[in-house]
């Protein structure tokens, strides 16, 4: 997919084009303007006079309003231009509004012929990058005013109505304007677009379910404002980390997304644009990432997906009950079950992470009322753990498919087919269980022991989770330890054989906690070593193994997030300086993005390339990623709630100088967090 | 009672699922079209329990769909998320009482245990 397309959007609303404004979609260039996991438009493509424009500037100041600035013919052509046009673009009140100038430059008058092409294929958002026959029927119909583009399929029926502001002739494949200019004069017209999703009386389903209505783009760019101005204020001598704050804070800000379940609240989408949906998994580490900036995204986070959570065996959703969801679409694959995500509930992650984030959520914030009204969602987790996650019943969280069509096969984070493998690069039977899972577990025992003690009035429980969680411990040190290595394996396989890759997910055991202190400082080595640590952060898996790539997208990139999760992980064990020189990567790699981290980049050696590369994915922003550099603050800072309070010992490296983070908000209202930039002796 | 539709209704006020949660409260009108008209029931949940009754009483959500249909759904055969998304169920009013939906009708036929799954030699990774 390319990923240099311009766009706008807001939630799963949004328009990509090319740099002149045009769509013409391809299963090569997916763009479109897509609004509920459905495209509704594949082409729109802008004609002066029959012939196509060419961009001399795009303004995209944020994610809410785009302007294209155009003249006729190609670049090659160039001559002074005597016509140009604007094209300024918005999602507004849920549409996709368009705001067409046509400016005059010429002495004498001159009529235009203004033509917009227009059609849509209705591609459902999960299938645009494949060929696809729609097993529905495409309409077009002229109407009064307007166009009007459709698709029935049974009872499902998605339509385009497409109008103007001033009067154009309408035919079936788009509007055509005939327009006479004064010397210096200028002609607009705003056309308007609207996804509708149509029940059979012929009104959006939408329209039905209650919910405030949708904003305008001047509401959304007032509340842009007023959440930059909510957030706490970073300054630090290293312009690097300022830059890549602010534009995370913007970035996040756009990814806020409200579902339809819970229409008044925000909670993190995994990415733009592709994954603008719920997730559980990208949302429970996006909003953990985010507590100390905007803890409010967590709350929504932890109601959204209780609502959801798994209640009955499905084989086809691969839900059990208690189970936290993987994702949810919309779109007409989902509708006629050719895809599961109604929601899919194949990852073994999310559940026990839930639990972290509702505990580290009460830590941050003291809303105790919600940890009691969510008892029986976290208690429900818990049991999943037990009851369902241990598919073998040898006390490990294991994953494996019943869906094996549709379903997703590697249920962690790195859930690519090849991810989880031998040195040798073998790749073992299922079911595995991944080192980190069982980290999650142990982690999400522990912290439900809390909850359980201190808001539930259940000490037995407590008890009982703690006994279980320094079980897990134990058990998971003596069988997934690599003595011979001495590291721990990347995973067990089905026949509780060990897989021996060397991973970057042994970092999320220090973050977990479950890791013998004893063993902390050689897992830190293996981190740190070359194999591992490229210079622009750890590797998803480590160099002179068989299946190691740089380009490896769970087999040798570099991701932010893991990045981030391993700095914290370090820092909980005391490794302040391999912390700092994780975020100081990280950090000096964002600044080559203009402070917008990538999901990934490429795992060469630093002193090979000189630069990160940029690995080529779809999505961007990427919320794991934005969500880092607060996480990388946190671990610099040493941010940690203790009762009432925030614990702060930051252990900053020279090249960042002067740290503050003021006005970080919790449980103990706003507070300043200063680093005096003064060098400090290691450990 | 030979009606299936009228069994599922009373075994959900006799019996409400364990899958409810203490916390859900809300209410439900269901309107089922059928060939003597339209059928109304009205469900009523609080503390873990379902009350049904037929009256046409004011609901968060309102569910319209045919009598045919709703036995699919009652039998576990169709999810009522993907009936909505398809247009064979309408809904009005709280959408979170849609997704609810799933906790109040049985699960599919069939359906495994993930460990009667877990031990069968299968694809790597």
């Amino acid at each position: 997919m390319k990923s240099d397309l311009v766009r706008v959007l807001d939630g799963n609303i949004f328009v990509l084009s090319e740099h002149n404004g045009d769509i013409e979609a391809t299963v090569a260039n997916p763009c479109g303007f897509f609004d509920f996991d459905t495209r509704f438009l594949c082409r729109w493509q802008l004609r002066l006079n029959g012939e196509r424009l060419t961009p001399l500037s795009v303004a995209e100041r944020d994610h809410v309003t785009l302007r294209f600035f155009l003249v006729p013919g190609a670049p090659t052509h160039y001559v002074d231009a005597t016509s140009s046009v604007i094209r300024e673009r918005a999602i507004t009140g849920g549409a996709f509004e368009e705001r067409l100038t046509v400016l005059n430059h010429d002495r004498e008058p001159v009529e235009f012929t203004v033509r917009l092409d227009v059609a849509s294929d209705f591609a459902p958002i999960l299938s645009v990058s494949e060929e696809r026959t729609p097993p529905g029927r495409l309409y077009r119909r002229v109407e009064d005013g307007g166009l009007r583009l459709g698709y029935r399929r049974d009872r499902f029926q998605r339509e385009t109505l497409i109008t103007s502001s001033e009067p154009a002739q309408i035919d079936e494949h788009g509007l055509t304007y005939t327009v006479r200019l004064a010397p210096k004069q200028s002609w607009t017209t705003t056309l308007r677009v609207q996804g509708l999703a149509l029940r059979p009386d012929g009104q959006d389903v939408r329209e039905h379910l209650d919910r405030p209505p949708r904003r305008s783009a001047a509401e959304r760019r007032h509340d842009l404002a007023a959440w930059l101005d909510r957030a706490p204020t970073l300054s630090c001598d290293w312009s690097a980390l300022t830059t890549t704050y602010r534009r995370s804070l913007v970035d996040l800000a756009a990814l806020r997304y409200s579902p339809l379940t819970l229409p008044e609240d925000v909670m993190p989408a995994a990415g733009l644009p592709w994954s603008a949906t719920i997730t559980g998994r990208d949302s429970i580490l996006t909003s953990f990432e985010a507590l100390p900036v905007a803890p409010e995204l967590a709350l929504a986070t932890l109601r959204m997906l209780g609502i959801d959570q798994g209640a009955v065996l499905d084989d086809f959703r691969d839900e059990e009950p208690g189970k936290i969801l993987h994702e949810f679409r919309y779109g007409e694959m989902v509708a006629f079950e050719e895809r599961p995500e109604s929601p899919y509930y194949g990852s073994a992650d999310a559940t026990p992470l839930y639990v972290v984030l509702l505990d580290e959520y009460e830590r941050w914030t003291g809303d105790t009322d919600l940890v009691r009204q969510f008892e029986d969602e976290a208690r429900a987790a818990l049991d999943w753990i037990d009851e369902y996650g241990d598919i073998l019943g040898d006390g490990y969280v294991r994953y494996r498919r019943r869906n094996e069509r549709t379903g997703v096969r590697n249920q962690g984070w790195k859930d690519t087919p090849e991810a989880i493998c031998h040195a040798d690069g073998r790749l073992p039977g299922p079911p595995l269980a991944t080192c980190e899972l069982q980290g999650y577990a142990y982690d999400a025992k522990r912290r439900g022991a809390r909850l359980a003690r201190e808001f539930w009035g259940d000490p037995a429980y407590a008890g009982r989770l703690d006994r279980e969680a320094a079980a897990l411990r134990e058990r998971f040190d003596r069988d997934f330890w690599l003595a011979d290595r001495g590291y721990y394996a990347l995973a067990l396989d089905g026949d509780g054989r060990q897989v021996d890759g060397l991973a970057s997910n042994m970092g999320h055991l220090l973050w977990s906690g479950i890791v013998p202190e004893s063993r902390a400082a050689r897992v830190v080595e293996q981190l740190m070593d070359p194999r591992l640590f490229s210079g622009w952060g750890v590797r998803t898996f480590a160099e002179g193994q068989d299946r190691y790539n740089p380009l490896g997208y769970h087999l040798g990139a570099v991701w932010p997030f893991d990045n981030a999760l391993i700095a914290w992980g370090l820092r909980r064990y005391g490794f302040a300086e391999e912390a700092g020189r994780i975020a100081e990567a990280v950090v000096d790699a964002a600044a080559y993005f203009d402070g917008q981290l990538p999901e990934a980049f490429a795992g060469y050696p630093r002193e090979l390339t000189h630069y990160p590369v940029r690995y080529p994915t779809a999505n961007s922003p990427q919320a794991l990623a934005t969500g880092a550099p607060f996480l990388l603050l946190r671990a610099l800072l040493g941010l940690e709630p203790a009762g009432e309070h925030l614990l702060m010992s930051p252990r900053v490296p020279a090249r960042f100088g002067r740290v503050e983070l003021l006005d970080v908000p919790g449980r103990w209202g706003r507070i300043d967090v200063i680093s005096s930039g003064l060098g400090q002796p290691d450990r | 009672m030979s009606d299936p539709i009228e069994a599922f209704f009373a075994r959900l006020a006799r019996d409400a699922p364990q899958r409810l949660l203490r916390r859900t409260v809300g209410t439900i009108r269901f309107e089922l079209d059928g060939p003597g008209g339209v059928e109304v029931w009205h469900v009523s949940i609080a503390d873990g329990r379902v009350a049904v009754s037929r009256t046409g009483e004011a609901a968060d959500t309102v569910i319209r769909t045919d009598r045919e249909f709703f036995g699919r759904m009652a039998r576990g055969e169709a999810k009522p998320l993907t009936a909505w998304l398809r247009n064979d169920l309408t809904a009005e009013g709280r959408f979170r009482f849609v997704v609810l939906l799933e906790r109040l009708f049985p699960p599919p036929p069939g359906a495994r245990h993930p460990r009667s799954v877990g031990a069968a030699p299968g694809e790597p990774g």
